[in-house]
């Protein structure tokens, strides 16, 4: 479900396969609050391999980014397909969330 | 986020505390002030009674003497942790000063805390409520538990399944139970919900005469949560429908009540709108809701349109979605129905509606096209063939998400847009 790397300056690179819908939901979550248990604050969530989200799944996005954003951390989004990339315009959270294309855009995010 | 309910103060008073002693004076002292302070107590004056007592009154927690004739403390709480039925009760040990070794041997054998001897009676109500306040949230961690008691059975459950039908049909006591009825325009709704209670939600609000609030919206989530986050929306639309003219500062408001009262993750999407009846203007905001459809036909009611003359117009201005972002803004914009228009207020399950295979979904383009091809058709009637539509496509009547639809068409050829 998940594939996760990360390195020495607090990034950790959450790489997402499948929908995220339902159960896998508190899956996502675990694993977010994982990692910032684990000291990384800096969150990229990769969702390529990602055909589609509910809006519990945004809320899990929203509720980390809010978090991170209020302890200096920041988390950013990597590669929606196109029906998660509608999702996130319709609700403008493209007016909050910064959306990368690449991860190497997404890693200069966090300079 | 966690479920457990925590409990400080006592439950009731009928939290029961057995008290093992061979000492009577003690028994009598620690029974006065314990009732007196709202406690059942029971008492016993050997560890053999003790235990049978613990075993058939099931109490909330015991105080435990460490030396006594026949059983000692520490043989009493061996078998109250070996025995399944009394293990889980918490233990005090009332110890005499002096003996320290029997403090720790006691703690480490599964007591709770000690009190020692000579010892101050309010000290004892303090320690007792600091053990039952530990264990208070491990009893009552289920919720379920918690709120049916002596029902969490198979009865009782079927009673809350009963429950949860009640507030499904209170929920839809909430939403109009008709549209509203005018001359000029025709209103329609479909509403579905894929669990008892829906997170979905419309309403139409009479502001005068002749102007109407439309609002329709989506609460994140389903079932008794985001039913109730619903119903707060819905409240507070209705009241402040009342105070502002503007779509925007509409969305605003309910955009901050959401944020300061609700969890982080909570939130919703809506589109708020007011119809002017005598003119067809709509103005409306849309908070992070997928856009409203006015198909524009500029042909006249009854009359079958030209494919060439329709336009369609998605009604995408307004800000984000309710609930989640302290600072929001919200513009509105205004859009004129005129004879013959179809405007379409909908939730995402529709258009998120899965198809026979899989990553398939309804989508807003064929919705586009169903209407599209039956604008003549009265409001009721593009409901209806949406449905079928709807049915065709996924080829069940099964639905993974709520759906709410409201239709407006415009039919009176009299009136003229301003």
């Amino acid at each position: 479900m998940f594939d996760i790397t990360t390195d020495a300056q607090n990034t950790a690179v959450v790489h997402v396969q499948g929908k995220i819908i339902g159960s896998t939901v508190a899956q996502l979550q675990e694993e977010i609050e994982r990692q910032l248990q684990n000291g990384n604050n800096k969150l990229i969530i990769d969702l390529k391999n990602v055909p589609l989200l509910d809006s519990t799944a945004l809320g899990v996005i929203i509720l980390a980014f809010q978090v991170l954003q209020r302890s200096g951390g920041k988390l950013v989004l990597l590669s929606p397909q196109k029906a998660v990339s509608s999702v996130l315009e319709v609700t403008r959270l493209t007016s909050i969330l910064e959306v990368y294309e690449t991860e190497e855009a997404a890693r200069n995010a966090f300079l | 986020m966690s479920e457990t309910i925590y409990v400080s103060e006592p439950i009731s008073s009928t939290e029961t505390i057995l008290v093992i002693d061979d000492d009577t004076d003690i028994l009598a002292l620690l029974e006065m002030s314990l009732v007196s302070d709202g406690f059942k107590v029971i008492t016993a004056s050997n560890g053999v009674i003790g235990l049978e007592n613990a075993k058939a009154a099931q109490p909330d927690l015991i105080l435990l003497d460490v030396m006594m004739p026949q059983m000692d403390g520490l043989e009493v709480i061996k078998r109250l942790k070996d025995d399944d039925e009394t293990r889980a009760i918490p233990v005090l040990w009332l110890t005499a000063k002096t003996q320290t070794e029997d403090k720790l041997r006691g703690l480490e054998t599964g007591g709770d805390d000690y009190i020692t001897k000579p010892f101050d009676l309010r000290e004892v109500t303090a320690r007792i409520n600091a053990v039952l306040g530990r264990t208070r949230p491990v009893k009552y961690i289920n919720p379920l538990i918690n709120a049916m008691g002596d029902s969490f059975t198979e009865e009782g459950v079927a009673e809350l399944g009963s429950h949860l039908q009640a507030a499904a049909e209170i929920q839809l006591k909430l939403l109009p139970e008709k549209p509203p009825n005018f001359p000029e325009f025709d209103f329609a709704t479909m509403f579905r919900s894929s669990t008892s209670v829906s997170g979905d939600f419309y309403d139409f609000i009479p502001l005068t005469d002749t102007r109407i609030a439309i609002v329709l919206g989506d609460v994140k989530g389903h079932g008794i949560p985001a039913a109730l986050l619903m119903v707060m929306i819905q409240t507070a639309s209705r009241l402040l429908s009342n105070e502002s003219d503007c779509p925007g500062t509409v969305l605003k408001r309910i955009n901050t009540l959401l944020f300061h009262n609700t969890d982080l993750e909570q939130f919703a999407t809506m589109v708020y709108g007011i119809l002017e009846l005598d003119t067809g203007r709509f103005t409306y905001a849309n908070g992070g809701h997928c856009p409203p459809i006015h198909f524009i036909t500029g042909t006249g009611d009854g009359e079958q349109h030209k494919n060439s003359d329709l336009r369609v117009e998605l009604l995408e201005t307004g800000g984000m979605l309710i609930g989640a972002f302290d600072i929001a803004t919200f513009s509105y914009d205004t859009c004129q129905l005129s004879k013959g228009d179809v405007l379409l207020l909908y939730t995402d399950g529709v258009t998120e509606t899965e198809g026979r295979e899989q990553n398939d979904f309804y989508g807003e383009e064929r919705l586009i096209e169903c209407f599209s091809k039956n604008l003549t058709l009265t409001a009721q009637s593009l409901c209806d063939v949406l449905k079928n539509d709807l049915l065709e496509y996924s080829g069940t009547t099964q639905l993974k998400d709520d759906r709410a639809v409201v239709v407006i068409k415009h039919t009176n050829a009299n009136t003229t847009p301003t």
